[in-house]
């Protein structure tokens, strides 16, 4: 992993510092603050929805922060389902230079691992991926960059992943069929019927297990200055908490040299489908350390009142981001 | 130091500063396209002495406006929406229309999105020097420029986007002429909204926006009597609220919607193709498809459904049951709906047009009866992909004029009908009715409703009084689409600056220009052309001599064309635009100015001309040994006709080496053909003939006659394909991907089948179609002891049955695919008239690559280019022909109106002439007059008998006027007598050639 070198002595000295009461870390946080975000959505005009995110970063102590960037970008596929969503992540090596070309790739493979099994996953699937049912579907393809590693990252490339799904636009579009009208009176020579079977076609019955098979084969995009409709299902992207584990105690947000020094991390994905029951998308453990079942029971319910405030938080800064790209400027344009 | 500002744009200014749309490009993909947008505060208004817009360039509009428009006084320009451009054009290029436009970019932008044409056609308007147009870049104006509301649809947004900038406009000019102290306020000039939608005139109105329809503002100009007319059928909805829309019936299916139609012929469900109306039958057309090796047939009205020729349709094929055999039945719109009203039909549920819909029904009815022999794929029409409507050539029909006082100035309905038989009439108000009876006019097709049994138009312009041999002419060249106006300023700046004083530089020092590189001297060759009497652009000669070798060297030294026209100039581009050289009875329409044509090209004797040589060694059995190309330079010996060139041949005492060497060259085609014939050539017949002209000055025709073919002109022909052949073995070989190449490609069998089977029925005769060798030898055998002209009549016939051939890049078919099937050649261009054909000029430049002469242009090498280019050539060369024919066609008509005048005052009676059968209705015969090269039609009134499987019609015995007892049976290909007379279509002043049968029956009683 992102290992950063570090001594025995310093390991234990912050381990120290986290154990103490009241806890010492090298900023000052508490153990369950996090350090400032900063958020933007629509950053990228061409992709779909993009959002930019940092945590940490300050330009007055010159810290730069965690940075990632996501873009979610829709591409028309012929397939038969009903659509996909295929995320990657990928790092600059600036943000890691201290790793070779090889580790960067396997690194950059965990993260994608992660991110594409959570979001891929069909209780998320939003539904109007569907351009003409069994022919053609949206290809949503998230592209997160890692600009910068301070310490985090997959708490950051969770929240970027939710911020630019949710900034995402699903252009409309209207599917063209051709009906060949039967009942029509083209000729009306052959209406006095030829002595077939009379079935009425135009009812829906029950006892019809036909297969009803569109015959639209193509679509059009009935108004292309339109960003399109949200993506559905947005409030149910879910968010990330890490918590990290030196027992008996656990911190939040760490900082790369506090990553370094703890042995175990447990990753926590939570969904809010509605606000009272928070479902768990995924749970992984990093790092070389145990936990028991019941150990893992109690940090997950910890975790979960940290993720409905980070929710809660996030949902509120989105929302404004809306409002930003809409109304407000629309007003300030009005106001010129 | 200098200091350096980035101004970066921040990014929450995107949405003022970007423009976001999707895209669905052709392969299915949804593409987002950015374009960002700096709006800035000096887009100038574009008037005149405007204290703040500085604006140098283009001409302003007047600082008043124009004044005098009734309801606007104190001055106005006008601002029209996209609608009215779309709609209008007419109007707007008219050179009475003269107010002021201020020409909105949201509206370009819109034009060119809606219409390419006419986006186009709004383009040269604003370039034109007497139109008054100012375009306004309002998007990009910070005042003017708007964004989108939530939930917008992109109309409303940019008509609220032409409503601001009206606004803006007419603020903007109260601001900058403000009132000089001491003088009394100037009237400012108004800028008027012009747009048809009520519900965008009604907002304009609340936001104090001054604004008219088209039509009112129209009515108030100076010369609103004409400028009416050119207003298009759409924008006339609103002044006819007699007629309740409501109480319309929908006498045609709606079209669907255009993404429809594209996906069911995606999916295999529909057809698409272009429409092809049947020109014996209003009732009936046609569509030629990939999907069925038969063209789809569509029969009435209702499955037609409002498409004209040429349109690019989609059709719905019926189930197999329902398919139909085409009509045998000649069916003629003038006579079935010649009570049919003008003014009224538009709405049925009147009597009138319940007869008439009886009366097609019937007709339809009795067809359905005579399906026999051969069904055929049977559709309608359900949408239309692209409407090829021009300008047509019409006359007023007479009968439906309400009014013929010339003073009346109320405006009419009236039905135009076009000259050709493929469109149908065209209903249109005018004002001018009365005057516009007896002439050519031009009119164009606006709208075809659901509700309107005919479509609507509007009159464009007048050429002339109907049979004025300009009328005639000019309504000939636009028919046939035929661009004829005169060479432009450009164009004529390209040809040599000596003008008719350029001549060939001697040679050596004095060639400043280089003319004399790399070419051959051939002056001292006895080189000679042989071409038609008066013929002034020559663009080939020949020469031939012994070899001591005892073979013969033989040349073919074609006009240098592509010195004097240089890739990618003026010259070039309209000389590829009008594709081909037009050969009228009376005129000519030049592909290349005269001055290279008929002077600096053509190889006239005794002076020295550049030329481009093919020069072969050939045995004297006339193989070829060698062939070599090579620019030159030639001096012509003598210019024959074919009939001075054959009597020199033939005159035994003359033995100068001129006459020897045509003798030589006219041995060597005789053993060219034969081989020719051999391989499996086809000689074709078309029925040619020649127009004899009184003098040049009035051309009056006197007579017609066939044309003669004689010795001479299969020799020149000879030899000019030897030389194609050649050419395109050359440039295939050094251009393989887009050597200019010409082929004819096999007919299909099914072309054949029908003449195959009246052959077998009713002579006994096969016509094996296997192979060009195979159907050259039945042909031959097609012979009637009796009549000698049966045999030229069955190889017109198959001719007919032929396709036509076609210029095409080698690079974009299979190889195999190139050969040329009347010439049984594997290979084949077009290389031997420069001055008349674009197709040579190319040719041309290849092969001059070829031998290293000069370099290829780059856009001879790109396969696309060079495809595009042959497109327009190859409609371009099929339009010509119809035009050339067309006008063969009415002099045959005015000399055979002299011709019946004069028997007449003789008292001979009418114009009496040998037919052939070619044709059996039910109710007639098609016949065809091989002296006049010209086809017409008998009908009969009274009941006759038809049989369809057999070709024959029987007229009973009783009936046959003459009364000699027994029935009376014509059965195709037989001899008859006709009675030609030219009458004057009593409606619509259309000349027609009217024909009755004489022999074997009297038709006239029938």
């Amino acid at each position: 992993m992102a290992s950063t070198s570090i001594s025995k002595a310093e390991k234990s000295y912050i381990q120290a510092g986290l154990l103490a009461s009241p806890s010492r870390r090298t900023d000052g946080r508490g153990l369950s603050d996090f350090r400032p975000i900063s958020l933007e959505t629509g950053v990228a005009p061409l992709a779909n929805g993009s959002a930019r995110l940092s945590i940490g970063h300050n330009p007055h102590d010159g810290s730069s922060g965690t940075e990632v960037l996501a873009a979610a970008k829709l591409e028309v596929e012929n397939s038969t389902d009903s659509g996909r969503i295929a995320c990657s992540v990928s790092c600059s090596p600036s943000a890691y230079p201290n790793l070779s070309t090889g580790a960067l790739d396997d690194f950059q493979h965990d993260l994608t691992t992660v991110l594409n099994q959570t979001l891929s996953d069909r209780s998320l699937h939003p539904s109007n991926l569907v351009i003409l049912p069994g022919k053609k579907s949206w290809l949503l393809n998230l592209d997160i960059v890692v600009l910068a590693d301070s310490g985090n990252i997959y708490d950051a490339l969770f929240m970027a992943a939710r911020a630019a799904l949710w900034d995402t636009k699903v252009p409309r579009t209207r599917s063209v069929e051709y009906k060949a009208k039967k009942n029509e009176s083209v000729s009306k020579s052959t209406v006095g019927g030829s002595g077939d079977m009379d079935m009425d076609q135009d009812t829906a019955s029950g006892l019809d297990t036909r297969q009803i098979i569109s015959n639209a084969i193509d679509f059009e995009l009935p108004d292309y200055w339109d960003e399109g409709e949200v993506l559905d299902g947005r409030d149910r992207w879910p968010l990330c908490v890490t918590l990290n584990l030196v027992p008996p105690v656990h911190y939040l947000d760490a900082l790369p040299l506090e990553e370094a020094s703890t042995p175990v991390r447990l990753l926590l994905v939570f969904s809010f489908p509605s606000a009272s029951s928070p479902t768990v998308q995924a749970m992984r453990m990093l790092g070389s350390g145990e936990l028991s079942v019941a150990e893992i029971k109690t940090l997950v319910t910890e975790g979960e009142k940290y993720a409905k405030e980070m929710m809660t938080a996030l949902t509120f800064k989105l929302k404004e981001e809306d409002v930003r790209w809409g109304q407000k400027a629309r007003e300030k344009f009005a106001r010129r | 130091m200098v200091e350096i500002t980035i101004r970066k744009r921040p990014q929450t200014e995107a949405v003022i500063t970007q423009r976001k749309f999707f895209k669905k490009t052709a392969r299915g993909k949804v593409v987002k396209v950015l374009r960002e947008r700096y709006l800035r505060d000096d887009v100038g208004c574009g008037i005149e002495s405007c204290r703040e817009c500085t604006s140098s360039d283009g001409e302003l509009l007047p600082a008043a406006g124009d004044l005098t428009h009734q309801l606007f006084p104190n001055g106005h320009f006008i601002l029209p929406d996209t609608n009215v451009f779309l709609s209008q054009m007419d109007l707007l290029e008219s050179d009475l229309f003269r107010s002021p436009i201020i020409l909105l970019q949201t509206v370009l932008e819109e034009v060119r999105h809606r219409s390419l044409p006419l986006y186009n056609r709004l383009k040269a308007l604003t370039k034109s020097e007497d139109k008054r147009i100012w375009t306004f870049y309002n998007e990009y104006r910070s005042e003017t420029a708007i964004i989108r509301e939530e939930g917008e649809t992109p109309n409303d947004r940019n008509d609220r986007g032409i409503r601001n900038a009206t606004a803006w406009y007419n603020t903007h000019i109260s601001l900058t002429h403000p009132p000089i102290r001491g003088q009394t306020q100037a009237a400012l000039p108004t800028v008027v909204l012009m747009t048809e939608d009520a519900a965008n005139r009604q907002k304009a109105e609340q936001a104090g926006i001054s604004c008219t329809p088209v039509r009112k503002y129209v009515e108030g100009m100076k010369n609103a009597t004409q400028l009416l007319d050119l207003l298009s059928a759409s924008g006339s909805d609103n002044i006819e609220p007699t007629q309740a829309a409501s109480g319309r019936q929908m006498l045609y299916p709606e079209y669907l919607p255009s993404a429809t139609l594209i996906a069911g012929v995606k999916a295999g469900q529909l057809h698409q193709g272009h429409f092809n109306p049947n020109p014996y039958n209003y009732l009936e057309g046609s569509v030629s498809v990939s999907a069925f090796s038969k063209a789809i047939l569509l029969v009435g009205r209702e499955n037609m459904n409002r498409a004209v020729q040429g349109d690019v349709i989609v059709v719905e094929v019926f189930d197999e049951k329902e398919w139909k055999a085409p009509a045998d039945e000649v069916i003629d719109a003038e006579t079935t709906l010649k009570n049919d009203d003008a003014e009224d039909s538009g709405e049925e549920g009147d009597e009138n047009g319940e007869e008439v819909m009886a009366e097609e029904s019937r007709i339809l009815r009795s067809e359905a009866q005579a399906a026999a022999s051969e069904r055929q794929p049977t559709g309608r029409v359900v949408g239309v992909i692209k409407r090829n409507w021009r300008a047509y050539v019409c006359h007023i029909d007479t009968t439906s004029l309400t009014s013929t006082l010339t003073t009346s100035l109320s405006t009419q309905t009236v039905f135009a009908t076009p000259v050709s038989r493929l469109l149908p009439r065209i209903r249109l108000r005018t004002r001018q009715a009365p005057s516009l009876l007896n002439q050519k006019i031009l009119v164009t097709i606006d709208r075809w409703d659901t509700t309107s049994r005919y479509p609507e138009g509007h009159f464009v312009r007048t050429l002339g009084q109907v049979e004025s041999k300009e009328a005639e002419q000019e309504s000939l060249l636009l028919e046939f689409e035929v661009p004829y106006r005169p060479f432009g300023k450009a164009i004529l700046d390209c040809l040599p600056l000596e003008g008719d004083q350029w001549v060939v530089p001697p040679k050596g020092v004095g060639d400043l220009s280089n003319v004399w590189r790399d070419r051959e001297d051939l002056r001292d060759l006895i080189v000679c052309s042989i071409d038609p009497p008066g013929c002034q652009d020559i663009d080939d000669a020949l020469h031939a001599r012994l070899l001591p070798n005892g073979n013969i060297e033989a040349g073919v030294h074609i006009a240098d064309v592509s010195h004097f026209v240089l890739p990618d100039n003026p010259m070039d581009s309209e000389a590829a635009a009008r594709g081909t050289t037009v050969y009228l009875v009376d005129n000519r329409i030049d592909m290349l100015p005269s001055l290279l044509g008929t002077n600096l090209c053509s190889l006239r004797p005794f002076v020295e001309r550049l030329s481009f040589s093919s020069i072969w060694e050939l045995t004297p059995d006339a193989d070829i040994v060698n062939v070599r190309f090579t620019k030159s330079v030639i001096k012509s010996k003598a210019a024959f006709t074919y009939e001075e060139a054959q009597i020199r041949k033939d005159d035994p005492h003359l033995q100068d080496e001129l006459t020897q060497s045509i003798r030589l060259l006219n041995s060597l085609a005789i053993k060219l053909k034969a081989k020719r014939m051999a391989a499996g050539a086809l000689n074709l017949a078309s029925p040619e003939v020649k127009i004899h002209l009184d003098s040049a000055e009035s051309s009056e025709p006197i007579d017609v006659e066939q044309k003669e073919l004689r010795e001479t002109n299969s020799l020149v022909e000879e030899f000019m394909l030897l030389a194609n052949v050649s050419v395109a073995r050359k440039i295939e070989e050094s251009f393989p991907q887009t050597a200019v190449l010409r082929r004819h490609l096999p007919p299909p069998k099914t072309n054949f089948e029908k003449l195959q089977d009246i052959l077998r029925k009713t002579k006994g005769l096969t016509l094996d179609v296997s192979s060009s060798g195979a159907l050259a030898a039945s042909l031959d055998k097609c012979i009637d002891a009796t009549e000698p002209a049966f045999n030229t009549l069955v190889r017109i016939m198959a001719t007919r049955c032929m396709l036509s051939a076609e210029y095409f890049c080698s690079g974009s078919v299979a190889r195999d695919t190139f050969g040329h099937y009347g010439l049984a050649s594997d290979i084949y261009t077009h290389f031997t008239s420069p001055i008349r054909r674009y197709a040579d000029v190319l040719v041309h430049r290849q092969l001059s690559a070829a031998i290293g002469f000069t370099s290829l242009h780059p856009s001879l090498h790109s396969k696309s280019h060079v495809e595009k280019i042959l497109d327009v050539v190859n409609r371009r060369h099929r339009m010509a022909q119809m035009a050339s024919r067309a006008s063969v066609e009415f002099y045959v008509g005015l000399a055979l109106k002299g011709r019946g005048e004069a028997s007449r005052s003789r008292g001979d009676g009418e114009v009496r002439e040998e037919a052939f059968v070619i044709r059996t209705f039910r109710n007639g015969v098609g016949v065809f007059v091989s002296k006049l090269g010209i086809e017409g039609l008998v009908t009969f009134k009274r009941d006759i008998q038809f049989d369809a499987d057999n070709y024959t019609i029987t007229v009973p015995g009783s009936a046959s006027a003459a009364g000699s007892g027994g029935d009376v049976k014509i059965s195709v290909f037989d001899k008859v007598v006709v009675q030609i007379e030219v009458e004057k279509d009593k409606n619509t002043q259309r000349g027609k050639v009217r024909m009755t049968l004489i022999e074997p029956v009297e038709s006239r009683a029938l």
